[in-house]
């Protein structure tokens, strides 16, 4: 200390905590920065595209159809606890059925039971191979619900979207319905009562109750996004890419955006998780992510007169459709389309490249209409129109080939202290949007407290080093 | 009100009002079955630290002329109106009041905070010692002028800015105010620094630790009141309040009330788009319903989970 400086305390330097560094501006990495902005850190979201939302946005087309990915999923728990400021429509409806072949409905999943040979095959099963760890997805699979209903209905789904064979992908892939038997039939009855869409096993990380159920906010899930968004301190940058993460072998020590360093020890990252080691610098632990896979979907819209083509909003079609499923959401937003017209969406799965992926779109509409009429018999002469969408980021591949290295991810997370990803790309995860939301409400204070430790020890090394530079 | 005069309101995120904590988990999410002021779903959250249930987010404090509507109960319960069970309610509350306030001297100062239309003041004021010096504040201007109407001295602010001298009050009551206030404990020092040294404060708010909580916290608990109760205590909680706000608990017990289950019942058949008949045979007004869960709320009451609970804190010397 100088003799020219007065002798009187001089009080601390208030601690600037730097911001977190959120990576995307969808709707997983505006709810971090949202939950880090209610435990006092600042966040600062970058988005490589030109606005926030970009799966998310809705738009209308000249003859009234509005599309609107994933906006079904969401919740009035969801949009209460964003403290949503639109009004909110309730779904009156919503179901799945599992179309088996002659023209069978079983309502999904306890219309199955009232199949005869699944239950028989269940129950043997059960009664003739003791519970043990199975780790492939077909045994589990047929363990769990028996050979027949494996074979005949969940097999083909799983393989379909998955794009590999049942016995190369991890047991782990099943999604546990979150809510047992007993519950599900009470769900379904307080369904009939409310006339709302009460929603079953939609959300793994809170539980279904007959209070809570489908809404959908005006706007849809671009308005959601934009919500979040108006509530951040800081605007979103958009239209900045993140081009590399700086660790010092265990830390994030801090990123490059669109050309610019900038400082931090934290990092959220929304990127797809088998793209993110490509921007780590100074350590290979993240390289085991890199073989992740995802399946695409190739989405064919179609723009048909009439409503109520299907037995139920979502229909499975294990067999003998190109597709693995089709969706009739006007039934469960029937705002969606003009009155008297319904949209029906029809799921490929594919990879970017093979030939699912490459059929032009007038072949994939043609695929569509040459195949639905067991659905939809005169499914031709109601064809107004349609669109096709090609989703290279449908579903995380549950291979077995990387199992370990899931299981991981899923367990201790990156790696790389400071450096977390979220979301259901980056948690390579059968997440929904209301889902992602919880999660991160319990991981946040966590990573805000380990933020803000880390800022408080770089700050007190920095000061010393300061004060013996002046010695 | 009708659906199309439902108001949107301004939210704010809000922590835990003891611990300060925002780590609140779901609880129950519902809507304003009773007044249907707005078109929102609110969340009730419960903090893992203090066990308070919160809504997170609630409306802001420009939101209020909203939620409170002028039909809005505690402006509006007469006795022409609910007859019968202004009666039976005014006599029940009558007797409670005094025996809490046995042993306070005959010229006593006597407030209550958040006194709405002055319905406990004028029980007081019939019932009581004709020496008791009683004082009311209220924040809602429609409450204290019905209030005053009544001629009751009442203040229009909140209890932090009451013109009242420090340490004069020997008994306060703070009747079903608590849960409507953002700042509880703020709430409770400011009466702690108007009681005199030992005086005590009187406290009924809603039990959380009650079995109809239990039963229908998921969404249509009468006790949410949805969104006008804030913070909803119980046993536990109530003690951490009482400690963040440095009064000393004398005597924590429950007490019985039929209104939340008549409401909760009311309410799940509202949201359940039940004949207006059926909705109608539970409310304030309904006797039959009233007496029934009064008589079941009563057998709760004896084993210590009654539908209220029932405080009464003390400043230390």
């Amino acid at each position: 200390m100088s003799a020219a400086t007065p002798p009187v305390a001089v009080p601390p330097v208030p601690v600037a905590v730097p911001p977190v560094i959120v990576l995307g501006g969808g709707i997983a990495g505006l709810l971090a920065a949202h939950e880090l902005g209610r435990h006092g850190v600042a966040a600062e979201v970058y988005e490589a595209g030109p606005r926030i939302a970009g799966m998310a946005a809705s738009h209308t087309d000249a003859d009234g159809f509005s599309y609107d990915v994933g906006a079904h999923f969401v919740t009035n728990r969801f949009m209460a606890a964003l403290g949503m400021d639109v009004p909110c429509r309730t779904l009156p409806r919503y179901g799945e059925v599992v179309h088996l072949s002659p023209k069978k409905h079983p309502v999904y999943p306890i219309g199955l039971l009232g199949v005869p040979r699944f239950v028989r095959s269940a129950v043997w099963e059960k009664v003739r191979r003791p519970r043990r760890d199975l780790l492939l997805a077909s045994d589990r699979f047929r363990h769990d619900y028996g050979r027949k209903l494996a074979d005949e209905v969940a097999l083909p789904l799983l393989e379909a979207w998955s794009g590999l064979p049942a016995d190369q992908l991890s047991a782990s892939v099943i999604d546990k319905i979150p809510t047992g038997l007993a519950q599900t039939i009470w769900l379904r009855i307080a369904q009939r009562i409310t006339k709302r869409a009460v929603m079953i096993g939609y959300c793994k990380e809170e539980p279904s109750a007959t209070g809570v159920f489908h809404v959908y906010p005006e706007g849809g899930v671009a308005a959601i996004c934009q919500h979040v968004a108006n509530g951040l301190a800081q605007p979103v940058h958009v239209g900045q890419a993140a081009e590399k993460i700086y660790t010092d072998g265990e830390r994030v020590t801090g990123v490059r955006i669109a050309g610019r360093d900038i400082e931090t020890n934290t990092v959220i990252s929304t990127l797809p998780i088998n793209r993110l080691p490509q921007l780590i610098e100074g350590s290979d632990r993240l390289d085991r992510f890199r073989r992740f896979q995802f399946r695409g979907l190739v989405l064919v819209n179609l723009k048909l007169t009439g409503r109520e083509l299907l037995p139920d909003v979502i229909v499975w079609t294990p067999h003998g459709f190109p597709y693995f499923r089709v969706t009739e959401a006007p039934l469960a937003m029937p705002w969606i389309a003009p009155d008297d017209k319904t949209m029906i969406l029809c799921e490929f799965g594919a990879q970017p490249g093979d030939d699912v992926w490459a059929m032009t779109d007038e072949e994939a509409v043609e695929r569509c209409v040459s195949t639905l009429d067991p659905l939809i018999p005169d499914v031709r002469s109601r064809l107004l129109g349609a669109s096709v969408l090609r989703q290279p980021l449908g579903y995380p591949v549950f291979a077995l080939d990387y199992e370990p290295d899931r299981a991981a991810l899923a367990a201790e997370g990156t790696g790389i202290a400071g450096l977390y990803s979220v979301g259901r790309n980056g948690e390579f995860d059968h997440i929904l949007m209301e889902d992602t939301f919880w999660r991160l409400r319990r991981r946040i204070p966590a990573i805000a407290r380990d933020h803000q430790r880390c800022t408080m020890t770089a700050t007190l090394i920095k000061g010393d080093n300061d004060e013996h530079s002046t010695i | 009100m009708a659906a199309d005069e439902r108001k949107l309101v301004t939210l704010q995120h809000v922590a835990c009002c003891i611990c300060g904590g925002v780590d609140g988990t779901p609880v129950g999410v519902g809507e304003d079955f009773e007044y249907h002021t707005t078109p929102h779903s609110f969340l009730a959250v419960r903090c893992p630290t203090c066990d308070l249930i919160y809504l997170d987010p609630r409306p802001t404090a420009a939101s209020l002329s909203v939620i409170y509507p002028d039909e809005y109960h505690a402006f509006a319960f007469d006795e022409e109106q609910f007859g019968l069970v202004h009666k039976v309610r005014s006599r029940l509350e009558a007797r409670r009041l005094l025996r809490a306030g046995r042993g306070l001297p005959a010229d006593a100062h006597v407030l209550d905070v958040g006194c709405g239309d002055g319905f406990h003041l004028d029980l007081l004021r019939k019932h009581g010692p004709s020496g008791w010096q009683l004082h009311g504040v209220d924040t809602d201007a429609r409450a204290v002028a019905a209030a005053r109407q009544r001629g009751l001295n009442v203040e229009e602010c909140p209890v932090e800015l009451s013109a009242l001298e420090p340490g004069s009050i020997d008994f306060a009551l703070c009747i079903q105010t608590i849960e409507h206030v953002g700042d509880p404990v703020a709430i409770l020092r400011a009466i702690g620094n108007l009681l005199k040294p030992g005086g005590r404060l009187y406290l009924i708010t809603d039990n959380t630790g009650s079995p109809d909580f239990k039963i229908t916290r998921g969404r249509h608990w009468g006790g949410y009141h949805f969104p006008r109760h804030w913070n909803l205590f119980n046993k536990p909680s109530m003690r951490k309040l009482a400690a963040a706000a440095d009064l000393e608990v004398e005597k924590l017990s429950t007490t019985t009330s039929p209104v939340n289950w008549t409401y909760s019942i009311r309410n799940t058949l509202v949201d359940w788009h039940a004949p207006k008949w059926m909705v109608n045979r539970f409310s304030l007004k309904a006797a039959p319903a009233l007496a029934i869960f009064t008589a079941l709320d009563s057998a709760f009451t004896i084993i210590g989970r009654g539908a209220l609970l029932r405080v009464i804190l003390r400043r230390s010397k």
